[in-house]
């Protein structure tokens, strides 16, 4: 499982963002070559936003004759939403606030 | 995984002034969040963060050791509970925090999102709140 790490990594590029929402749409998933052709960007730069996304566990690349065919797969995703996770970073980031407050106010 | 999230933290300040960050409506939004909060019982808070809303009941107060409250966020059904817990040590004081009832979230973290854009809403705020963080510490 990727850490959290690279997933944030990976879902912080906007286009990146976009391929994930367009394949979110489509089951059975899209080959390369389609993906590329809904960017201005030219299809490396697309392979190398596919890489990344595959790396942090949220693409399926599968080749089929000539065609690489991408699947997205966003159970990674719920390491994100799991609330209990969510929670937990929430509560370490305020209570390091706190502490900052307080040394704040003390002086 | 637990699904009660407890923190042990200890901080050379006195109690009392543990107490007042932790209770009173200026000090909680100035470090938390912005609070419409007073620590009585049966007191009806509201604490706001941008486009979101969490609110709650305040269910017990002894002060400055306890504070509980419910924490109710948005329109999500989950009804959780935060517990504070106050004590004073030789250096400062010793605070314990604990969060539970997420058991109470009927819908599966996979099923919310592949249900609704509230899923992206969620992971871009993290989002943000992790790029904000990461930026800080370079």
């Amino acid at each position: 499982m990727p850490s959290t790490d690279t997933l944030f990594r990976a879902l912080a590029d906007p286009t990146r963002r976009e391929i994930l929402e367009l394949l979110a749409d489509r089951s059975d998933g899209l080959p390369i070559t389609e993906i590329s052709a809904h960017f201005k960007v030219s299809r490396q730069a697309v392979t190398k936003h596919l890489q990344v996304l595959r790396r942090a566990g949220l693409l399926t690349v599968t080749t089929e004759g000539r065609e690489r065919h991408c699947t997205v797969n966003l159970r990674p995703l719920k390491k994100i939403h799991d609330w209990v996770a969510v929670y937990q970073r929430f509560w370490d980031r305020k209570l390091a606030d706190l502490g900052q407050f307080l040394n704040r106010k003390n002086r | 995984m637990s699904k009660r999230i407890e923190r042990t933290i200890h901080y050379p300040h006195p109690i009392d002034r543990v107490w007042h960050a932790i209770s009173d409506a200026a000090q909680i939004s100035e470090w938390f969040i912005a609070a419409d909060f007073r620590a009585e019982v049966g007191f009806h808070y509201t604490f706001t963060h941008e486009s979101t809303i969490v609110r709650g009941e305040v269910l017990e107060v002894d002060p400055p050791r306890l504070l509980v409250y419910t924490w109710v966020v948005g329109d999500n059904p989950a009804r959780t509970t935060v517990r504070w817990r106050l004590q004073a040590t030789n250096a400062g004081t010793e605070l314990h925090l604990e969060h539970w009832g997420f058991e109470q979230d009927p819908a599966s973290a996979v099923a919310m999102f592949e249900a609704s854009t509230k899923g992206w809403e969620a992971v871009t705020a993290e989002l943000a709140t992790y790029l904000d963080r990461s930026h800080a510490q370079h």
